[in-house]
């Protein structure tokens, strides 16, 4: 066990971005709109990976990361390269909020819906299980993954706080 | 995505000439005299735009209104929590504000308004027709809100050209950004009618 000191190293992941780390690291990304974060773990090794998505397919374009098709697959590369299995993962997934709406109260643009539906798809091709899940609705949200025991809490305006 | 100087200073101006008319307006609309800073012309990361205005987590409420015809690309008006406030109680003339339904109407017409007179003076400059599509409005983490406002954007691009002016209207110290966003391939047809036009 690490000892308290030791415990929760933060790294936080920009927009299109990922960072990977071990059990005594805490991996978070601030202000999800329809963008989604993915929490990628292994258990048995305690290692887990987040990366932050903003679209669901990659076009050509070079930043995979930012896209749900080729970012989850790059970051289980990445989990991988520091002791990882793949057919150990599973998923936590945050985000994919409709954050505009017009007067009348439609929402305005529909990226978060396709953003969970290119994740949820991805993910199921990959053989990754989802074990939890906070998707979807209006308003926006701050994720934070601690490797340690594979938690993730999410942090959202006038709203208590989750933990799934 | 690449910009000289030259196409820079172009920008500037056109973000002068609408922001100027913008605060005109504004400053009717709450009756109070609006400071504003001179535009500033960026290519901004895709991944610093959440923060852009100060803390991606404080919560903040953004008016956003696409435009369309001859270029397109969108406005956005953006004031933290506080500084709503205020600006409602400008709007209303009153320290006792209506019910939300009033409030939101209250923001609608402002960007409306706001973006009405940035994109007509841009029409009286360049001749370029534009039209203005309803608002459409989020409150919420100035991450979240401002990664979705221009994420129809960032499929191919790394980098968005943003014009911001501030808004610091009188007594009130209230301030108000305002971002004009043109589409990537809009850019073009502004620089060869600007440059190509009577502007050079």
């Amino acid at each position: 066990m690490p000892s308290p000191e030791q415990v929760a190293e933060k790294l936080v992941v920009k927009m299109a971005d990922h960072a990977v780390g071990d059990e005594n690291t805490v991996l978070a990304t601030l202000g999800l709109g329809s963008c989604i974060g993915i929490a990628l773990y292994d258990k048995y090794s305690q290692i887990g990976g987040l990366v932050h998505i903003m679209l669901p397919e990659n076009p050509g374009g070079k930043k995979t990361v930012k896209y749900a098709d080729t970012g989850i697959p790059f970051l289980i590369e990445e989990m991988a390269d520091i002791g990882a299995k793949k057919r150990r993962l599973s998923a936590k997934i945050v985000g994919g909020a409709g954050m505009f709406k017009s007067e009348s109260g439609d929402s305005v643009m529909k990226i978060g819906h396709r953003n969970i539906e290119a994740v949820k798809s991805t993910l199921k091709n990959l053989g990754i299980k989802i074990n939890g899940s906070d998707v979807g609705k209006d308003y926006g949200r701050s994720m934070y993954f601690y490797v340690g025991d594979g938690r993730v809490e999410i942090k959202s305006f006038s709203r208590d706080l989750i933990t799934i | 995505m690449e910009l000289d100087q030259s196409k820079k200073d172009i920008l500037k101006e056109v973000a002068n000439i609408g922001a100027g008319n913008a605060a005109t307006a504004f400053s009717e609309m709450i009756g109070q005299e609006i400071n504003m800073t001179v535009p500033q012309v960026e290519l901004v990361n895709i991944q610093e735009l959440p923060a852009i205005t100060g803390d991606e987590e404080e919560y903040i409420a953004c008016i956003m209104i696409n435009f369309s015809g001859e270029i397109s690309g969108k406005i956005l008006l953006v004031v933290d929590m506080e500084n709503v406030e205020k600006m409602l109680k400008l709007i209303f003339a009153t320290d006792e504000l209506p019910g939300k339904e009033m409030q939101h109407s209250a923001l609608n017409e402002l960007g409306n308004i706001l973006s009405g007179a940035y994109l007509k003076a841009i029409n009286d400059f360049t001749d370029l027709d534009l039209d203005q599509n309803v608002p459409a409005m989020a409150y919420d983490m100035a991450g979240a809100v401002l990664s979705s406002s221009v994420i129809d954007y960032s499929q191919t691009e790394d980098f968005i050209l943003l014009l911001e002016t501030e808004f610091i209207a009188g007594d009130e110290k209230l301030e108000l950004f305002y971002f004009f966003i043109p589409e990537k391939d809009s850019l073009d047809y502004l620089f060869e009618r600007l440059v190509g036009g009577n502007f050079a």
